[in-house]
C-alpha cells in the first residue's frame, strides 16, 4: 500500500481540482485505504454543507443595503491602491553624449559672466547698456549717455548719473507738482495734508 | 547651519551699503539742528545695485530773534552721483525766534555694486527771514527762490484778504474751488533733461517762440527759437530787452510746450544771470535739451516773464491778474503759499482758511 495522501491532496481531490494523472493516483490509493476515503468523504459532505448555507440569506439581511456597501468598499479600495500605487515616471531627458561638453561649456561661460557683470566697474556698465539700448532703440533714445539726466515725473524728480541715481522725496506728503529748470535742476511741491504745510525737494546736476 | 552662515554674509552685504550720514550746520548758525531720526533707513538688493531708502526726520529750531520765512537744506550724496545734490526746501514758514518745527527728508538712492558705501550729508544753505534778509552759504542760490516765493505767499495772502473784503466769505470760496480745481487738473508731462550738446541725429527744424506780454514785467521778450526733433527740444535762444528804469541782474522765463493735440503743459523754466542796463537787449541762451514722452510731438511754444531780480537785489513777479490769462491759469501751477492755502481750506474748511488769513 501507498503512503497516506496529505491533506491538502485529499480536500482538492474531493472538490476534483486536481490533474488527471493524480486523481488517478489519489483515487488509486483511496479505494485501497479507509482512513483516506473517510477523510475524502467528510470534505465532500462539508462542502455539500456550505453550498446549502450560502445559498440561504441570513434573516435580519438587506442585500441591497449589503450590496450598496460591498460596491462603495471595492471603490474605496480601488482609490486607495491608486495612492499607494508606485510613480510612474517620465522619460529623463537627457541630453546627447556628443552635445554634453558643449552644454558643460555654456554652464561655465553663464557662471563667468554672471560674475563679470557683478563686478564690472559703472562706466562699463553703462556703456554695455547704452551699446543694448542702440541696438533696440536706435541711436537717440537714451540720453544718458550725454551726460547727468534730470527727469521730473508725476511720481517725482531724480538725478542719473553714471549707473547711480538720486532722488529727493516726501513720503509722507502729497506730491502737487513738478517742475525742471533748464540751468539743470528740477523741483518737486509736496504738501502735508495734515498741517498744509509745502516742502519743495530739488536734485542738481552740477 | 550652513544657511544661517549665508543669511548672515547677506545681510552684512545689505548693512555694508547702509549710508553713513553727516548733519553739517555752521557754528553761528541761525537754525539749530534739536534732533534727527535715522532709524527708518533701509537697504535692498536689487539686480546689480543697492536702492537705498535714506529717511530723516530734523527738529529745527530758531536760534535768531528774527521770524523764520523759509529754510533750504541741501543733501549730498557724492559717491551715488558725483557732483550731484539734492535740497529740501520749506517756504510759507512763520517760526518766532525759540520755535522748533519739523522737517522730514526722504532720498530714494540708486547704488551701483561696487561703488562703496554711499555718505549721505545734510547742510544748510540758507534761512530767509520776514525782513526779506538772508542767512547761508548760498550755494544752490536759495536766496532767490525763496525769496521770491515769500514774495508770492505775500502777493496770494492779500490778494486772498482783498477778495475776502469785497466779495465776502462767499468770493473767497468760490476762488478757492476754483484754485483747487486747476491744481487737480494741472497738466504736467513726464521730461527728461541733459545739459551740454546733442548728440540726436533726427533730423532737426527750428521753431519760433509766441511769447505772452505781461505789461507790468521789467524785460520783454522779443524773439526766440529753439531746435526741435521728434519728442526733443534743446538749445533755446531767445532775445530779450529791459525796459525798465532799472538794470536786471536775473530773469527767469516760462518756457510752455503744446503738443500735436494742442495740449499745453510747462515743460521747463529758463533762469539766466542777464545783467541788462535800461533800455539794453540781450539773449538768454542755454544748451540744454528736453526730452517729452514718446507720444508727444512738439507742435508750438510759448514763453513769458516768470521773475526778474533787479541789480539793487529787489524783484519783480507778476501780479495774479497777470497770472490770469487764460493761456497761463491753467499751466502755471499756483505758489507754494496758494497751495498751501488750500490744502488748509481742505482740512479746516472756509473758517479755518480766514482764521490763518488774519494772522498775517
Amino acid at each position: 500500500m501507498t503512503r497516506h495522501v496529505n491533506q491538502t491532496g485529499l480536500a482538492l481531490y474531493a472538490s476534483g481540482d486536481v490533474s488527471l494523472w493524480q486523481r488517478a493516483s489519489i483515487g488509486l490509493h483511496v479505494r485501497q485505504c479507509e482512513r483516506c476515503r473517510e477523510r475524502v468523504n467528510q470534505f465532500r459532505n462539508d462542502a455539500k454543507a456550505l453550498r446549502v448555507v450560502s445559498a440561504e440569506i441570513p434573516e435580519g439581511v438587506d442585500w441591497a443595503r449589503l450590496s450598496a456597501e460591498m460596491t462603495a468598499n471595492i471603490r474605496v479600495g480601488l482609490e486607495a491602491g491608486e495612492c499607494v500605487a508606485p510613480r510612474t515616471h517620465r522619460k529623463s531627458w537627457r541630453i546627447p553624449p556628443i552635445w554634453r561638453p558643449a552644454a558643460m561649456a555654456a554652464g561655465v561661460m553663464a557662471l563667468l559672466a554672471g560674475a563679470w557683470w557683478l563686478n564690472m566697474p559703472a562706466q562699463d556698465a553703462k556703456s554695455l547698456n547704452r551699446v543694448l539700448q542702440a541696438l533696440t532703440h536706435g541711436p537717440n533714445a537714451a540720453l544718458d549717455d550725454r551726460g547727468p539726466v534730470i527727469e521730473a515725473s508725476p511720481e517725482g524728480i531724480e538725478l542719473r548719473k553714471d549707473g547711480g541715481a538720486l532722488g529727493v522725496a516726501q513720503d509722507s506728503a502729497q506730491l502737487l507738482t513738478v517742475s525742471v529748470s533748464t540751468q539743470g535742476s528740477a523741483s518737486a511741491h509736496y504738501v502735508d495734508q495734515d498741517t498744509g504745510q509745502v516742502t519743495i525737494t530739488s536734485v542738481y546736476a552740477q | 547651519m550652513r544657511s544661517n552662515w549665508i543669511i548672515f554674509a547677506l545681510a552684512a552685504s545689505a548693512m555694508a551699503q547702509t549710508p553713513g550720514r553727516k548733519l553739517d550746520f555752521p557754528v553761528d548758525s541761525p537754525v539749530l539742528a534739536v534732533s534727527s531720526d535715522w532709524s527708518e533707513t533701509k537697504a535692498t538688493p536689487r539686480g546689480g545695485a543697492y536702492v537705498l531708502d535714506v529717511h530723516a526726520v530734523l527738529s529745527l529750531r530758531n536760534a535768531s530773534q528774527k521770524r523764520i520765512r523759509g529754510v533750504t537744506l541741501s543733501v549730498l550724496a557724492q559717491e551715488v552721483t558725483p557732483g550731484g545734490k539734492g535740497s529740501v526746501s520749506v517756504p510759507s514758514l512763520d517760526v518766532a525766534p525759540g520755535e522748533s518745527f519739523p522737517l522730514r527728508i526722504d532720498l530714494p538712492l540708486l547704488c551701483p555694486l561696487g561703488a562703496g558705501g554711499p555718505m549721505v550729508e545734510v547742510k544748510l544753505d540758507g534761512v530767509l527771514f520776514d525782513d526779506l534778509t538772508f542767512y547761508g552759504s548760498d550755494r544752490l542760490h536759495s536766496r532767490r527762490t525763496m525769496t521770491v516765493w515769500e514774495l508770492e505767499a505775500r502777493r496770494d495772502r492779500k490778494y486772498f484778504k482783498n477778495l475776502l473784503e469785497t466779495a465776502g466769505a462767499e468770493g473767497l470760496q468760490k476762488e478757492v474751488l476754483t484754485g483747487l480745481d486747476r491744481q487737480r487738473e494741472h497738466p504736467s508731462a513726464g521730461v527728461q533733461m541733459v545739459r551740454g550738446r546733442s548728440t540726436n541725429t533726427d533730423p532737426e527744424r527750428e521753431v519760433q517762440f509766441a511769447f505772452l506780454q505781461m505789461p507790468d514785467s521789467p524785460v520783454e521778450p522779443t524773439a526766440g527759437s529753439a531746435r526741435i526733433a521728434g519728442n526733443e527740444a534743446r538749445a533755446p535762444h531767445i532775445r530779450v530787452q529791459n525796459r525798465s528804469d532799472r538794470p536786471v541782474k536775473h530773469l527767469e522765463l516760462g518756457w510752455i510746450v503744446k503738443d500735436q493735440q494742442g495740449r499745453e503743459f510747462l515743460a521747463a523754466s529758463i533762469p539766466s544771470d542777464v545783467n541788462l542796463a535800461p533800455g539794453k537787449s540781450g539773449a538768454v541762451t542755454q544748451d540744454t535739451a528736453l526730452k517729452f514722452s514718446e507720444r508727444t510731438q512738439i507742435d508750438g511754444m510759448t514763453g513769458f516773464v516768470a521773475s526778474a531780480e533787479y541789480a539793487d537785489g529787489s524783484y519783480w513777479i507778476p501780479t495774479r491778474g497777470e497770472l490770469n490769462d487764460p493761456r497761463l491759469r491753467n499751466i502755471v501751477a499756483p505758489s507754494p503759499e496758494e497751495q498751501r492755502l488750500l490744502q488748509l481750506y481742505r482740512k479746516k474748511g472756509l473758517n479755518g482758511l480766514i482764521e490763518e488769513l488774519k494772522k498775517f
